[in-house]
């Protein structure tokens, strides 16, 4: 098994793309629809920042999380109940500081789950994290004095973010600038000490013994790291929905979270965003596009439609959707290579090694096909469930 | 090393009475070894014999089920791994232990950085350029020069076998542990592997285990031989080469106990 977060470097026709996309997100306000904007682009972009911290821990520490959203939901209910608001609390402190209080807090418990983590692997991190994550559900749901009786209600949020239903476009280049925050800060990250150790960590853990590493200090920072990322999506999501109650942290959140993630790719960063986007708009659009069939099928069964998509991303491609697009790319690449002749074939890979290189790799040597993902998450996760999760999202104006 | 390495130089590494039991089993049994400094020492035995064992002992990978570990100098049998990694000792692996998803340069890189401080360091700096600089020379001397950035998993077998040894030497040991460096190395590949290890710096220290006589027999000095857990002979490679038993016990005819 070898996860490579490496990427090609990028083709022109991918870098008029990415133009592309920067400029659409950019000019989104003015392109979308309010409800287009605030409903499913924020919500994606949240949604994503939470994939973003488990994408980071499984692709760069190989360690998939089961407890971010728990560590989401923490940041979430302490802004709730800092802030002024109809159920919990009610401190009424400045919500940035409620905000700033609630990432440390979040931050803070992410450390403690990952130093009780950090010593386990496999499948047994996998139980472990989701424990955690079980835990701060019925937490969620017996403390009400923190959670309220129908969650934490009416919220205050800041002057400058702006409420989303009448100031859509300020709160949206809020979660884009701390989306693009997070997204760069951990692909810097990734090249530094930190970041190196952190792979080495992912490949051999012993070997990182053998050199000189603490591996557990190193993998309870990297769940402090990816703790940051979910408390500030965690935050996002209270001031977008300006509530919060145990169905933010249940399992079927924790699910979409990872099925966000496997869709979208667990390999690439981008992939959170990526499985964010589809997740949010099938969830929305398939309601009204699922086909009547009999009784097995039909609008208000579109969960089943939506778990049969989620199944044949993943069975088509191991690398979720941004997996298939890298293979794409890499076939039509070869492609071109092998018809601009042979001669590049020869002075491809320098040393003949026994069990070498096949020639077509030629043009592009730091591709990985599509991440073996199978080995560390052969876990299929299908939606067939009746009930939508995050009900707090569902049925939206 | 300014002193010489001689009779009564204090060992670098002495074991005394070590033993490892692995449920009904005595992999390693009552073994007492030193190596002194700038010694080159070859471990040869059976599969089986227990030698890896001994090095995952000498390196901490594992505790021992009895007897005591001196390295150094000082007694490190309850220190962890990566304790003794950082005091001067290095090791590869039987089969390698590479980082699959990181290219060549990126694996030297984290050796080099292993036994120096700054490992949560999460900005780049002046530091990195200058590890980096040393991960290429080390990698370029032991041959890797022309795949520094190519991912560890697209190497040929022989060139991850160059890249545990050179990560081993990358992090500047006083005393390095190398298992079965030659396992499954073409002819060719076994005779640069022989010249590496011949032009290592003079002050560190080698144990060796190998199966390759030609490499063994070639690069040590000293030769300790190993049987189900226990030192059964020690000797010059001529002698050991000329002993009888170790010949039968590399055709294959054991003796029975
Ligand atoms: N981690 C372990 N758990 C159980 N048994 C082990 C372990 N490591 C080694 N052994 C056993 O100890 C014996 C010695 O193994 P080893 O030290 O690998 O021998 P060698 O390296 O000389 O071939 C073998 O019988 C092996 O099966
Ligand atoms: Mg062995």
């Amino acid at each position: 098994m070898n996860i490579s977060v490496r990427s090609a470097p990028l083709t022109r026709p991918e870098k008029i793309g990415l133009g592309v996309i920067a400029v659409v997100a950019l000019l989104a306000p003015v392109i979308f629809s309010n409800f287009f904007l605030s409903a499913l682009l924020t919500q994606a972009i949240w949604l994503g920042l939470v994939a973003l911290s488990l994408i980071f821990l499984s692709s760069y520490g190989g360690m998939v999380s089961l407890a971010q959203v728990a560590i989401f939901g923490i940041a979430g209910l302490v802004t709730a109940n800092l802030s002024e608001a109809e159920g919990g609390l009610s401190v009424a402190i400045d919500p940035w500081l409620a905000a700033i209080i609630a990432i440390l807090v979040a931050v803070a418990v992410a450390l403690i789950f990952g130093a009780i983590a950090s010593r386990s692997e496999g499948i047994y991190f996998l139980m472990i994290t989701l424990a955690f994550g079980v835990m701060v559900y019925y937490f969620f749901g017996q403390v009400t004095s923190l959670a309220g009786h129908g969650g934490v209600n009416n919220v205050a949020i800041p002057g400058i973010v702006g409420d989303r239903v009448n100031d859509p476009a300020s709160f949206y280049y809020v979660s884009l600038a701390v989306a693009a925050a997070c997204y760069f800060g951990l692909r810097y990250l990734g090249r530094t000490p930190f970041g190196l150790t952190l792979q080495g960590i992912r490949d051999e853990p012993t070997r990182m013994r053998a050199l000189g590493y603490h591996v557990e200090v190193h993998r309870t920072l990297a769940f402090g790291v990816a703790g940051l990322v979910a408390a500030l999506a965690g935050v996002l999501f209270v001031w977008w929905g300006r509530r919060i109650g145990p169905g933010a942290v249940e399992l079927a959140t924790v699910i979409d979270v990872l099925v966000v993630a496997v869709i979208g790719g667990l390999y690439r960063l981008h992939g959170a965003w990526v499985g964010a986007l589809a997740f949010v708009l099938l969830d929305n659009y398939t309601r009204r596009w699922t086909p009547e069939i009999g009784d097995i099928l039909g609008p208000e069964r579109f969960n089943t439609l939506l778990g049969l998509i989620f199944l044949a991303i993943v069975l088509i491609s191991p690398g979720g959707l941004v997996g298939a697009y890298e293979s794409l790319r890499d076939r039509v690449r070869a492609y071109f290579a092998g018809r601009r002749g042979d001669v590049q074939e020869d002075a491809s890979l320098a040393p003949p090694a026994p069990d070498g290189a096949s020639g077509a790799a030629a043009g592009a040597p730091a591709d990985r096909p599509n991440g073996p993902v199978a080995a560390q998450a052969d876990v299929t996760f299908q939606r067939s469930k009746t009930q939508t999760a995050t009900p707090e999202i569902g049925g939206e104006e | 090393m300014p002193e010489k390495a001689t009779a009564d130089a204090r060992p670098i590494l002495s074991l005394k009475g070590i033993g490892r039991r692995f449920g009904g089993l005595d992999a390693v049994r009552g073994v007492d070894l030193e190596i002194k400094p700038g010694e080159r020492r070859a471990i040869l035995g059976p599969n089986g014999a227990g030698k890896t064992t001994l090095f995952n002992l000498i390196s901490g990978e594992f505790p021992p089920t009895s007897g005591t570990v001196h390295l150094f100098g000082e007694d490190v049998s309850a220190l962890p791994a990566r304790k003794r990694a950082r005091m001067g000792l290095a090791r590869t692996f039987q089969t390698s232990r590479l980082f699959g998803g990181l290219t060549v340069e990126d694996n030297v890189y984290l050796a080099v950085l292993g036994v120096r401080d700054g490992h949560l360091r999460p900005v780049l700096n002046h530091e990195d350029s200058e590890m980096r600089e040393r991960a290429r020379e080390i990698a370029t001397q032991m041959g890797l020069g022309e795949v520094l950035d190519r991912e560890v998993a697209e190497l040929s077998h022989g060139e991850q076998r160059q890249l545990e040894v050179a990560m081993a030497r990358a992090t500047d040991p006083k005393l390095m542990l190398l298992d079965e460096p030659a396992a499954g190395l073409s002819r060719t590949e076994r005779q640069t592997l022989t010249e590496l290890l011949l032009g290592l710096p003079e002050d560190i220290t080698l144990v060796i285990i190998e199966h390759d006589m030609d490499v063994a027999l070639r690069v040590a000095t000293w030769v300790t031989m190993m049987y189900e857990g226990q030192v059964i002979a020690e000797g010059t490679p001529d002698e050991i080469r000329a002993n009888e038993m170790v010949h039968d016990l590399y055709l294959g005819r054991r003796h029975a106990a």
